[in-house]
């Protein structure tokens, strides 16, 4: 007996990306640098969502050309983000053999409703979340992981450790409950009932919970392993900063040793400029990516 | 008896909970000093770049492959092996401590993600191969195949160490967790294939 792609299998990868540091790159040599500074996968884009945002227009899934260069020139796993509901571009991203989709608001969403059936899919998804609600109707539409939206391009973290702290309140809340207000909890958050009892069940979310959006020193990424996230992605805060190849070894040591300030304190030594940040109440509701998704 | 398990990077929480269910006690290790408190090592899934990379910061490859050649039982799946292997095609050697030579992503990428049955020892079982690595062949005959797929060699044991290419750890069934506490508790290969 032999069967590819279950759902074990996908998650199965995720688990393996626990205590690591997602990166994203542009280009194949950005991809190199990762690897060799401790990356666990990389994210192949066109643009970073820094430049994304400072661009403005509709922005889509990468070119299948920078993606496959990415993906030849390094031999941990590749993601590549989908707009939400476009379940055509990661089909595309499917048939070219990316390791991962990210079903991403980063990118302008595709439909206003839905987003991707992803039990549909051989390749495993990850999506973002704000909260249990959102995160839990993810899951129930197949996704493998996921992570916080926080607020991507901004350098900033306060929107990673708000979803971050909210989806641990609302876990705890289903933990505390008796079974007879599972129902009205799963109304409240507009989560799916059977969801909730696997997490009642297991004590966590059934899938790895990864932090994103807006991390970019070591201190970020291990504050938010302390907050009790499985891993970091970091998407602006290498390429932006004076000197990625430290910055990235920097932040990748802090994801391990993110219990251990004197660890924390030796690799934050020396590193150069980290990227600008933007704070987070100059931007406008319709600049808010976080606001992006259903 | 305290079981290390190295947590630099990967699935070190899924390997904590099977020593749990044998309630054996554990220590997440990271830096060398932890590797002083322990009587057995597990070196879990993840990347094997990644994990290397890390180990760099404080030099921990270095004691732990001094430990594992004084004889610390020694249990590997999936990256870990590559970790261990003295031969590695499409890839960097790290602490060559098993003689077999071993190939990196070997089913593919991971849409080619798999689940199968696996006879290891005397026992079949379905397991995980999640970008799995391959064991191409073992270079001498201290080298013992304890476990196989199809043709495929899955698992083996030199003196104190076992390596998997696949996940137990991610199926805790009750055959994997008696072999491992016996393994554990015996500090040498424990069945017979």
């Amino acid at each position: 007996m032999k069967i590819e792609s279950t759902f074990k299998v996908k998650k199965g990868l995720a688990e393996m990306l626990k205590g690591g540091v997602i990166m994203d790159v542009v280009n194949a040599e950005q991809a190199v640098i990762a690897e060799k500074s401790g990356a666990v996968a990389v994210m192949a884009l066109e643009r970073i969502p820094a430049d994304i945002r400072a661009d403005g227009g509709v922005a889509r899934m990468s070119s299948v050309g920078v993606i496959q260069e990415v993906m030849d020139a390094v031999s941990i796993p590749v993601m590549a983000k989908a707009r939400i509901g476009h379940f055509v571009e990661a089909q595309i991203l499917e048939s070219i053999g990316i390791d991962f989709i990210d079903e991403s608001e980063v990118l302008t969403p595709a439909d206003d409703i839905n987003h991707i059936n992803k039990n549909n899919f051989k390749s495993p998804f990850v999506c973002g979340a704000t909260g249990l609600g959102e995160a839990s109707r993810r899951i129930a539409e197949g996704a493998a992981m996921i992570r916080t939206k926080g607020e991507a391009g901004t350098g900033n973290v306060i929107e990673a450790v708000k979803h971050m702290r909210t989806i641990t309140n609302e876990i705890n809340e289903v933990l505390s409950c008796d079974t007879n207000q599972l129902v009205a909890l799963s109304k409240k958050f507009r989560a799916p009932l059977n969801v909730l009892e696997e997490i009642k069940e297991l004590g966590k979310l059934p899938v790895v919970n990864f932090a994103a959006g807006g991390i970019a020193t070591p201190a970020d990424a291990a504050l938010m392993m302390q907050l009790g996230c499985d891993g970091v992605f970091v998407g602006s805060g290498i390429f932006k900063s004076g000197d990625p190849a430290e910055r990235a070894e920097a932040i990748v040591v802090a994801t391990t040793n993110y219990n251990d300030p004197k660890v924390l304190a030796d690799v934050s030594k020396d590193l150069g400029e980290p990227m600008v940040g933007i704070n987070i109440d100059t931007l406008t509701e319709e600049e808010k990516l976080a606001k992006r998704g259903w | 008896m305290k079981v290390g398990i190295l947590s630099l990077q990967g699935s070190f929480l899924d390997h904590q909970k099977s020593l749990d269910l044998i309630s054996l006690e554990s220590l997440l290790v990271k830096t060398p000093e932890d590797l002083d408190k322990v009587d057995g090592i597990i070196l879990p899934g993840g990347e094997s770049t990644a994990m290397s990379k890390i180990s760099s910061y404080n030099n921990l490859y270095k004691k732990l492959d001094t430990r594992i050649k004084q004889g610390l039982p020694t249990l590997s799946t999936c990256a870990g092996t590559i970790i261990l292997a003295k031969s590695v095609i499409d890839g960097d050697t790290h602490i060559p401590n098993i003689d077999i030579e071993i190939q990196r992503n070997a089913y593919g990428r991971q849409n080619e993600s798999f689940e199968a049955d696996v006879k290891f020892l005397n026992n079949n079982d379905i397991y995980c191969f999640i970008r799995a690595p391959k064991i191409i062949r073992t270079l001498n005959n201290d080298v013992k195949v304890i476990a196989t797929h199809i043709e495929d060699i899955v698992g083996v044991s030199q003196d104190n160490i076992v390596s998997l290419t696949y996940h137990p750890e991610l199926t805790n069934d009750n055959y994997y967790l008696e072999w491992l506490l016996a393994f554990m508790k015996e500090g040498k290969y424990v069945g017979s294939f």
